[in-house]
């Protein structure tokens, strides 16, 4: 009998159903209001995966926003920001851009941080032809050809290339000469890429691949790794991973010993302040790509002051202390769309986007330029060695000596040491 | 209600969704609408097999994502249009729905969970290291101009709500039947039930295959929703664990459980997406679990019988 009564419900439930997420939406119509403050929506990874990055980048954003209020905003109007939690998952970020278009009717929208982010939110920004600002993406453009995407990440136009040529450019300079070589990844996105790449670059440089194999993202003992790439003796040794793996290589190898000529590349996460500061002396002898370190060649106008108000905030933040990877290009992103509109001094989708495809901007992280596919339109991803670091002190890393920028030529702040094990001493 | 009023029902529900559709709302209720009614439908299908069987499955995120996967091969293979990709997605998991079922169904209780926990992590693996449906790197849709409707958020709504209509009218026509009465047999006491002659094996068979399907289902049209389909964000963990909250909140008895769990519960996650802060979207669900597996251990159907019942 009771089950009989229960279901008198149905119809109400369902109805419901629709009606709730009717009520839902009518809540946000209510609150779209007159368009006085210029507003930039983003989702951000704040929760999940990418969280640890993620915090920082917006914090950047935010310190923007503060810098361009204070002058006055952008063409005479304040710039407010919307930002909701993608929770790394790719699967909102549908849901978060269409509430920031159609709910909060934001002017502009910006990436979230990562390629697994950005991916979903290309079609949106297609379909609604939106310029967008990517907050390194790593080849998102590629099948898609939207000519209003730009991305800030300094990979330039051969993303998955350009990565490692300045690894490959290191190790083929040295002499003697190293003649064999292990690539090692996880199977993920960016190191497949990466790994793509750099057997590209083995061929054009003239290696000998002698190891080349990935490993399941979830492994959390990289000893097996190390050994057997121990056993086939390379002279060079090319990681592409992400944050838990790089530590965990880095250990493994030395703990069993691993001791090529050269050793690094695509490691993900080594940038980070609570990484470098856990692995401290490990890290000698290491190159690896970078994005910006603390010497004299990387001093641009305009990065002092992001980052004494970075590490300020981040103090009170909990969050990455010095900030050097991600934060000062997810500001340059904002900085340039913010320069785009007060340039084409307009708020139109598509002048703003053909202002940045024909301007060089003067940001945070210097001259940037884009090129077709919206990357940057010369490649400027860093080489940069450890040397030096003593015990795991914060403090060590804010100065210069400790991560020497090697390549480009360009930026170089100093040699590098070689045979890697020459640097551990 | 009879078999007939819950056909209007479901056909007039229908019919709202249509008119939703046509009315040109905000368009993010389309997106937000298709995220609750994807749980509807997940949530209803994992009851079949958890609720009226009573044999829990953290298996969820495998077969939603094999339900996207197989929507990315024939995508890639043959272009074909969504009704096809809905209908091979929902019978590619019904499969291994079947498969899972003869390997697994002698397991009971906790190790069937652990078996069906641990059949998502080989899928994905497997998933992971294949190339074609863009292994981990991910895959990338690029939509075809919208046919009949003014846009894919509009026609994906349109579609989850009918999705979510047959699901449920399915669900609650297995309950009402004499496979439901032999679920509910063998969710009490499996062995009393083999000795009343209850086909058990068959039944579980059965209620995986069923499950399998419209999990299935459900993940058939998410790369057109999402686009960008990865197997870290396929098979999240999310989904096995909202399929399970979802109907422990509603009520795991009934079919109309589940669509309550997943409509309470998937709103309250959409709002806080975009609203407090998503750091408390899994806080909500395990709160809210918490307190219903203490106050109200049969949800809030199971509540309002005992209240009626007063």
């Amino acid at each position: 009998m009771m089950r009989l009564r229960t279901s008198t419900l149905p119809g109400w439930a369902l109805v419901g159903a629709v009606a709730g997420t009717l009520v839902l939406a009518g809540a946000g119509v209510l609150v779209a209001r007159a368009a006085d403050p210029i507003r930039i929506g983003l989702g951000m990874a704040l929760t999940g995966g990418l969280s640890a990055n993620g915090k920082p980048a917006l914090m950047a954003i935010r310190i923007w926003k503060d810098d361009v209020n204070k002058k006055g905003g952008l063409l005479g109007r304040p710039v407010e920001l919307i930002s909701y939690d993608d929770q790394t998952n790719p699967a909102t970020v549908p849901g978060i851009y269409t509430k920031l278009l159609d709910v909060d009717k934001v002017d502009f929208v910006v990436s979230g941080y990562g390629t697994n982010l950005i991916a979903p939110l290309m079609p949106i920004a297609m379909e609604r032809k939106l310029t967008i600002m990517g907050i390194l993406g790593l080849a998102n453009n590629e099948k898609y050809k939207y000519p209003n995407y730009f991305q800030i990440q300094p990979s330039g136009p051969d993303p998955e290339a350009n990565w490692a040529t300045g690894f490959f450019e290191i190790a083929a300079r040295q002499n003697p000469k190293p003649q064999t070589i292990a690539l090692i990844g996880a199977d993920a996105e960016y190191p497949r890429h990466a790994i793509a790449g750099a057997r590209e670059l083995v061929k054009k440089f003239g290696f000998t691949a002698v190891y080349d194999k990935s490993y399941p993202p979830s492994t959390v003992d990289y000893t097996p790794i190390a050994r057997a790439i121990k056993a086939v003796n390379p002279d060079i040794v090319f990681v592409a991973s992400y944050p838990p793996d790089s530590v965990g290589m880095v250990r493994a190898a030395a703990e069993v010993g691993l001791q090529p000529k050269i050793f690094g590349g695509g490691m993900v996460g080594l940038q980070f302040t609570t990484v470098m500061t856990s692995l401290g002396p490990m890290l000698n002898g290491i190159v690896n790509y970078d994005f910006w370190a603390p010497e004299a060649t990387m001093m641009f106008p305009g990065i002092k002051e992001f980052f004494a108000e970075y590490q300020k905030r981040a103090k009170e933040g909990g969050v990455d202390p010095l900030g050097y990877y991600l934060p000062p290009y997810a500001y340059s992103a904002v900085q340039i769309l913010g320069l785009a509109i007060e340039g084409s001094k307009s708020l139109d989708q598509q002048k703003v986007a053909d202002y940045i495809r024909s301007n060089e901007f003067s940001t945070i992280v210097g001259k940037v330029r884009f090129g077709a596919n919206g990357e940057w339109a010369k490649s400027r991803v860093l080489q940069v060695q450890y040397q030096g670091i003593k015990g795991t002190d914060v403090e060590q890393f804010r100065v210069p000596g400790k991560k020497v920028v090697l390549y480009p030529e360009e930026f170089k702040s100093g040699n590098v040491i070689y045979p890697y094990s020459a640097a551990q001493k | 209600m009879k078999t007939r009023g819950a056909l209007a029902v479901g056909v007039a529900v229908i019919g709202l969704g249509l008119a939703l559709a046509g009315l040109g709302v905000n368009p993010y209720v389309y997106f937000a609408g298709y995220v609750v009614l994807q749980y509807v439908v997940i949530a209803t299908a994992w009851n079949v097999l958890g609720g009226y069987a009573g044999y829990v499955n953290f298996g969820t995120p495998a077969f939603f994502a094999l339900g996207a996967y197989t929507s990315i091969f024939l995508i890639e293979a043959l272009r074909a249009p969504l009704p096809v990709l809905i209908l091979s997605g929902g019978l590619v998991a019904a499969l291994l729905g079947l498969g899972i079922g003869y390997l697994t169904l002698r397991l009971k209780g906790v190790f069937f969970s652990i078996a069906t926990f641990a059949l998502s992590v080989v899928l994905q693996t497997l998933i992971i290291n294949w190339e074609y449906v863009g292994g981990a790197k991910g895959y990338t849709l690029i939509r075809p101009p919208v046919p009949f409707f003014r846009s894919w958020g509009v026609l994906l709504f349109t579609l989850m709500v009918a999705l979510a209509v047959v699901t449920v009218l399915v669900a609650r026509t297995i309950e009402r039947s004499w496979i439901g009465r032999g679920l509910a047999a063998l969710r009490d006491d499996e062995d009393a039930a083999e000795c009343m002659g209850v086909p058990t094996l068959r039944l579980k068979l059965f209620a995986t295959t069923l499950s399998g399907f419209f999990l299935g289902v459900a993940g058939a049209p998410f790369p057109y929703y999402v686009t960008y389909v990865e197997p870290s964000s396929a098979f999240d963990l999310n989904y096995a664990v909202n399929a399970l909250a979802m109907p422990m909140i509603g009520g795991t008895t009934t079919w109309l459980g589940p669509v309550i769990g997943a409509v309470l519960l998937g709103t309250a996650q959409q709002v806080a997406t975009v609203t407090i802060s998503s750091e408390l979207n899994l806080l909500i669900v395990g709160v809210v679990l918490v307190l219903f597996v203490v106050l109200a251990p049969e949800g809030l159907t199971g509540l309002v019988r005992k209240l009626r019942r007063r």
